[in-house]
């Protein structure tokens, strides 16, 4: 599935993807293609980015081949999801500890609709942090480590 | 409150009293109206040097504003047939009442003292005029002389011309104010010309005629002709079609709300190597920017890390 979706390979790719996209939420799956919880989210991905084409831009990035990126936005568990609107980088409250971006798969297409909908709007209101819709049932758990602990 | 006065230059009431003249709009005014009036004395200064002669057209009965004395004065002079350019606005700028009314001017309006200067002309630079002046006037009447021989020849070699009545037509018009010209150089106290035998009492108009195109003479209306530069491949007006694209797209941004994240994020700004996106940190309650501290330190780390 993650063949049907455009891959960035480095670290200049994803900058011109932060910069060129206009007016549209960006989302950015940090993962690797093999791994099985990135194929479902590549499944849910694959199968939501035309309907969601006016408002949104997937793509795919793999940790391995942007270390910078890996490290700015300190990805530790994949997949790792980040949302961006005109560069600026988007938060989104899921209930967990970490705001900055979604970790782990979607349970739904639906949920995943229902979220990049909610950026988008708060977005376009100027908010830079919005409350996620999604059932906190379906939100996968993970235990953040601090760092250098 | 001081009795109210008017600043011509302003061309405003005010109530301030000595003040006004110190404030920044009659400072401006006063610049504008300076350097409007610099190119005109600077013309009038080159023409000291260089006095140019030429033949007399109403366009030489202009008028120049000096702004010092507050009247118009007449820019060139002419007497009869010829005019000396810029010799009427030289003769004012070297006059006394000139050099009194712009010494108040300077003082009342507080001008900058080294501007006054440029727009005086010392009587010196007056008596090199008029002397440049007679120069000219002479070779002036030199050339008139030559281009009356050179008539006068193709006149003898010609008796019958080909186009018509035209030729003797300016000839005799021409001939007929180089007359009248000589006659007048003579008023000006300069060795008076010979007469020649064919010469007509004075027709004092200039003759512009020639052989043109007329209506009569079939020829096509100026309007019709084509120019030169319009017949490169008319290519059509108007913008191309990715120009309406584009308007299109702006268009629709328009219709955006202005408060969105990112309204102003210029999409086709270079970047450097370094640049990263605005991302607030995972710890840190605010955004990026107060954030970039931290991840400058931990790159330090890491490199350090990496590298001891």
């Amino acid at each position: 599935m993650s063949f049907l979706l455009p891959k960035l390979t480095s670290k200049k790719e994803v900058d011109q993807a932060i910069k060129s996209t206009a007016e549209k939420v960006l989302v950015l799956r940090f993962g690797r293609d093999e791994d099985p919880v990135c194929l479902q989210l590549d499944d849910i991905l694959s199968k939501t980015t035309s309907d969601l084409s006016k408002m949104a831009a997937v793509y795919l990035v793999d940790v391995d081949h942007t270390p910078v990126y890996t490290q700015y936005f300190d990805i530790s568990y994949i997949p790792s999801t980040v949302f961006f609107f005109n560069g600026q980088h988007m938060k989104v409250d899921y209930g967990s500890p970490d705001h900055t971006k979604f970790v782990g798969s979607f349970k739904t297409k639906q949920d995943f609709i229902d979220l990049i909908e909610v950026i988008y709007r708060g977005a376009m209101r100027g908010k830079l942090i919005v409350q996620s819709p999604i059932d906190p049932k379906n939100i996968p758990k993970y235990d953040l480590l601090y760092q250098d602990i | 409150m001081a009795p109210p006065q008017r600043c011509t230059l302003c061309r405003q009431t005010f109530f301030c009293g000595r003040g006004h003249v110190y404030s920044r709009k009659h400072q401006r005014q006063l610049k504008g109206a300076l350097e409007r009036l610099l190119p005109q004395v600077e013309a009038a200064r080159k023409a000291i040097r260089a006095a140019q002669v030429e033949r007399y057209v109403p366009e030489h009965d202009r008028r120049c504003w000096c702004l010092c004395c507050g009247f118009e004065v007449r820019k060139h002079l002419s007497h009869g047939n010829l005019t000396v350019l810029h010799g009427g606005l030289l003769e004012h700028l070297a006059s006394p009442e000139h050099k009194k009314a712009t010494n108040k001017f300077w003082w009342e309006n507080k001008a900058e003292a080294q501007m006054k200067e440029k727009f005086l002309i010392s009587p010196q630079d007056y008596a090199r005029f008029k002397k440049s002046m007679v120069k000219s006037l002479d070779s002036y009447e030199e050339k008139e002389d030559e281009v009356i021989k050179e008539v006068r020849r193709k006149g003898l070699q010609k008796p019958e011309p080909e186009e018509g009545s035209s030729a003797p037509a300016s000839w005799k018009g021409m001939n007929s104010q180089v007359a009248s010209s000589s006659e007048h150089l003579s008023h000006l106290d300069l060795q008076p010309t010979p007469e020649f035998d064919w010469m007509e009492t004075g027709q004092p108009l200039t003759f512009i005629g020639h052989q043109v195109q007329k209506t009569s003479s079939g020829a096509t209306p100026p309007w019709m002709i084509q120019d030169e530069e319009e017949s490169s491949g008319n290519l059509p007006i108007g913008p191309s079609y990715e120009e309406f694209l584009k308007e299109k797209e702006k268009q629709k941004l328009k219709k955006l709300p202005p408060e969105r994240v990112g309204a102003n994020f210029d999409h086709n700004s270079s970047t450097s190597a370094g640049w990263l996106p605005s991302f607030g940190r995972v710890w840190n309650n605010g955004r990026r920017w107060q954030s970039r501290h931290q991840f400058k330190t931990e790159a330090a780390s890491r490199n350090k890390k990496g590298k001891s």
